[in-house]
């Protein structure tokens, strides 16, 4: 790997300058064009509430914890939540490491990973294409509307899917009022579902809840068999982000101007996307033999844990303890509801939690439940496109070969009616959640990323950044221990019961 | 010196978080063919005027530079506290209305930990709207308010910050080439 250990002094860009005497400080990263060294920007105050995690707040707080998760619940007990903690803390720890990176160099984790080994990106690159072009998020929120409303599932999901375009071509600057519009839904939702468990909850429910949180190595033998076991595996992955969650994330940092990422223009929308500033080639770094920049390094990691510990980590825990409580009153409302989803019902988890809210008081909760999933599919739909379409572009952009004469702003436009038109196309004439042959295999693909970029990260972090910002060695066997836990239970689960994820 | 009709316009965003909570349940309730009185007392009465008041009492507190504006911590504190007895006076509407006299629930004191336990959710909630809607708020109000003009110069003061930031980065819209 052709990495210095300081910076030296080469000719900026010398094509352009015409090889001029122009010479400025660079950081050699890999093997794509060296980082010049530029000034990293002062942190902002690292206790105001509102920052670029809104998104992965948005993105994780999905059916993971709204529903996997509480049906676990429902069969096995609170006790098997401790995976869920050590999910959720794992991708806390996810989120710094990934964010170290974006913000130290302003480029995403894709243009990291093509730095240390191109069809590394390119994997990505598929496997984000792969999983995501299914509307299956946006379906489940729309059935949920269905319940509330009465109105047809795929009209919803096809009015949405329209809706959601139309909005990001429109935007002048997509991440600003995408901030600004999540961040009033998840207002609404962790609002909405306080008062709800605070309603229908009681203090032994919170109890069984938090110590089954610490009730490490709770694993009874059902779970176990080829029918649990996959679900398990499926749930652990989709305890907070899943799939490539946690890798958009790095552009949306980029994009708020978090660290050196400051440097890089938005993405605008469409309508706008003639005023966008050119985008620069590669990211840059900044002077960390300098201790007054060292000092601002610090100031913009204890920002971005705040974001992490208490945004991130804080409001999933807190969501997924509401829905467990609400879980938990179910079961006490309908003590056969746990046969009920063994035997199969699949809707029973669902159900049984509208009438766990319905039990507070009036059947007006109930409707309420059903309320909450359809803002949360309406939620990651907004997050997921949004993701997806800056991915897939920025990746684009930088490394097929002809495409920088389309601006950044077109690419992203075209990934996202591109997706948007295949969703329309598999609503109204395909199965919604894709064919069931492939779903199996984009299930593995997704816990499978997530194995795969807790690999990329290690590497990235470690051979990629000047020494004084690489991780410490406690980070490293954390992040080392996500790739053995994601894919040790995923091949695991493969070769043991023939099945990828459930 | 404190001018209460200043004040009360001041808390028109964070009273109408804790009008929301309240108005999600009545206004389910109605649309699901709930008799309209049983959905204004559940959600609208029960939940919604305390937790109103509880939540002006907040924005007064910021008003009156007693916490910061948009900061967790004390906004946590606050909450631990005022959540609870908002859920405390809800059952005892609901028992009225079911039982025709005001009563407490079983067991006052587990049902009061339980609900500050849970008031950290709707903590970090009640902040994330309150600014979202205080920021469309009171930029409006803020030529007749004192207290609307201070919290704005406050995020006026935060937002030159990141100005500064970007023009000493240079990302302030000159063009750059790739």
């Amino acid at each position: 790997m052709d990495v210095t250990s300081k910076t030296s002094e080469v000719p900026e860009e010398p094509a352009a300058a015409g090889a001029t005497a122009a010479t400025e400080k660079v950081w050699k990263a890999g093997r794509l064009e060296p980082m010049p060294i530029r000034k990293l920007p002062d942190a902002p105050p690292s206790l105001h509430i509102l920052g670029p995690t809104v998104f992965l707040v948005a993105l994780g707080v999905g059916m993971g914890e709204s529903y996997m998760w509480p049906r676990l619940v429902l069969v096995f007990g609170p006790d098997i939540r401790w995976l869920f903690m050590v999910g959720v803390t794992l991708q806390a720890f996810v989120l710094l490491e990934m964010a170290r990176y974006a913000m130290a160099t302003g480029e995403s984790i894709f243009f990291g990973a093509a730095r240390i080994f191109k069809p590394l990106m390119w994997f990505f690159y598929a496997a984000a294409i792969l999983i995501y072009m299914w509307p299956g998020h946006l379906s489940a929120g729309a059935a949920a509307f269905e319940e509330v409303t009465g109105i047809p599932w795929q009209v919803t999901a096809c009015v949405a899917l329209v809706f959601v375009g139309v909005l990001f071509s429109l935007l002048s600057v997509i991440y600003t009022f995408l901030e600004k519009l999540l961040g009033l839904l998840i207002g609404l939702l962790v609002v909405g579902t306080s008062v709800i468990a605070a309603m229908v909850g009681s203090w032994d429910d919170l109890g069984r809840t938090v110590s089954g949180m610490f009730a490490f190595g709770y694993f009874p033998d059902e779970a176990m068999t080829s029918v649990w076991f996959p679900v398990v595996v499926g749930s652990i992955a989709f305890a907070g982000p899943s799939g490539m969650q946690q890798m958009w994330y790095t552009l949306q940092l980029r994009d708020s101007g978090a660290g050196m990422g400051a440097h890089i223009p938005k993405i605008r929308g469409l309508r706008a996307a003639g005023e966008a500033e050119s985008m620069p080639s590669r990211g840059f770094m900044f002077d960390t033999e300098d201790p007054a920049e060292l000092a601002k390094w610090k100031g913009w990691r204890k920002w971005v844990t705040f974001d992490a510990l208490l945004l991130f980590w804080g409001i999933t825990m807190l969501v997924t303890i509401s829905f467990t409580v609400l879980a938990m009153s179910a079961a006490r409302e309908n003590p056969n509801v746990a046969s009920l989803i063994e035997g199969g019902d699949r809707d029973a988890a669902l159900k049984a939690m509208s009438d766990a809210f319905a039990s507070a008081g009036s059947p007006i909760l109930g409707t309420l439940f059903f309320a909450f999933i359809a803002l949360i599919g309406l939620n990651a739909t907004l997050g997921l496109f949004d993701s997806f379409s800056r991915g897939q572009a920025d990746m684009t952009y930088y490394f097929v070969p002809g495409a920088k004469r389309f601006s950044m702003s077109r690419l992203y436009a075209g990934f996202l009616w591109g997706v948007i038109l295949f969703g329309i196309l598999i609503l109204l004439f395909g199965p919604a959640d894709g064919p069931a042959g492939i779903l199996d295999t984009l299930a593995f693909l997704s816990t499978f990323a997530m194995g795969a970029y807790c690999v990329v990260l290690l590497l990235t972090n470690n051979m990629l950044l000047p020494k004084k910002i690489r991780p410490g060695p406690v980070r490293n066997v954390i992040i080392g221990f996500g790739a053995v836990f994601y894919l040790g239970m995923l091949f695991y689960c493969l070769f043991r019961f023939g099945v990828a994820v459930g | 010196m404190t001018d209460l009709k200043q004040l009360a316009q001041y808390c028109l965003p964070a009273a109408s978080v804790g009008a929301a909570a309240g108005l999600v349940a009545g206004g389910l309730a109605a649309f699901v063919g709930q008799p309209a009185g049983w959905a204004v007392v559940t959600g609208l009465l029960g939940l919604g005027v305390p937790l109103a008041l509880f939540g002006s009492g907040y924005a007064v507190l910021v008003a009156l530079g007693k916490v910061p504006a948009g900061v967790f911590a004390p906004a946590a504190v606050y909450w631990v506290i005022a959540f609870p007895l908002a859920l405390l006076v809800h059952a005892v509407v609901m028992e009225w209305v079911v039982a025709g006299t005001p009563g407490l629930p079983a067991e006052p004191w587990k049902f009061l930990a339980f609900r500050a336990l849970v008031s950290m959710g709707f903590a970090i909630g009640f902040l994330w709207m309150h600014e979202q809607i205080g920021r469309l708020w009171w930029p409006r109000i803020l030529d007749r308010n004192q207290y609307a003009r201070r919290t704005v110069e406050q995020y006026v003061h935060l937002a030159a910050a990141l100005q500064a930031r970007k023009a000493a980065t240079g990302r302030g819209g000159k063009k750059r080439v790739a």
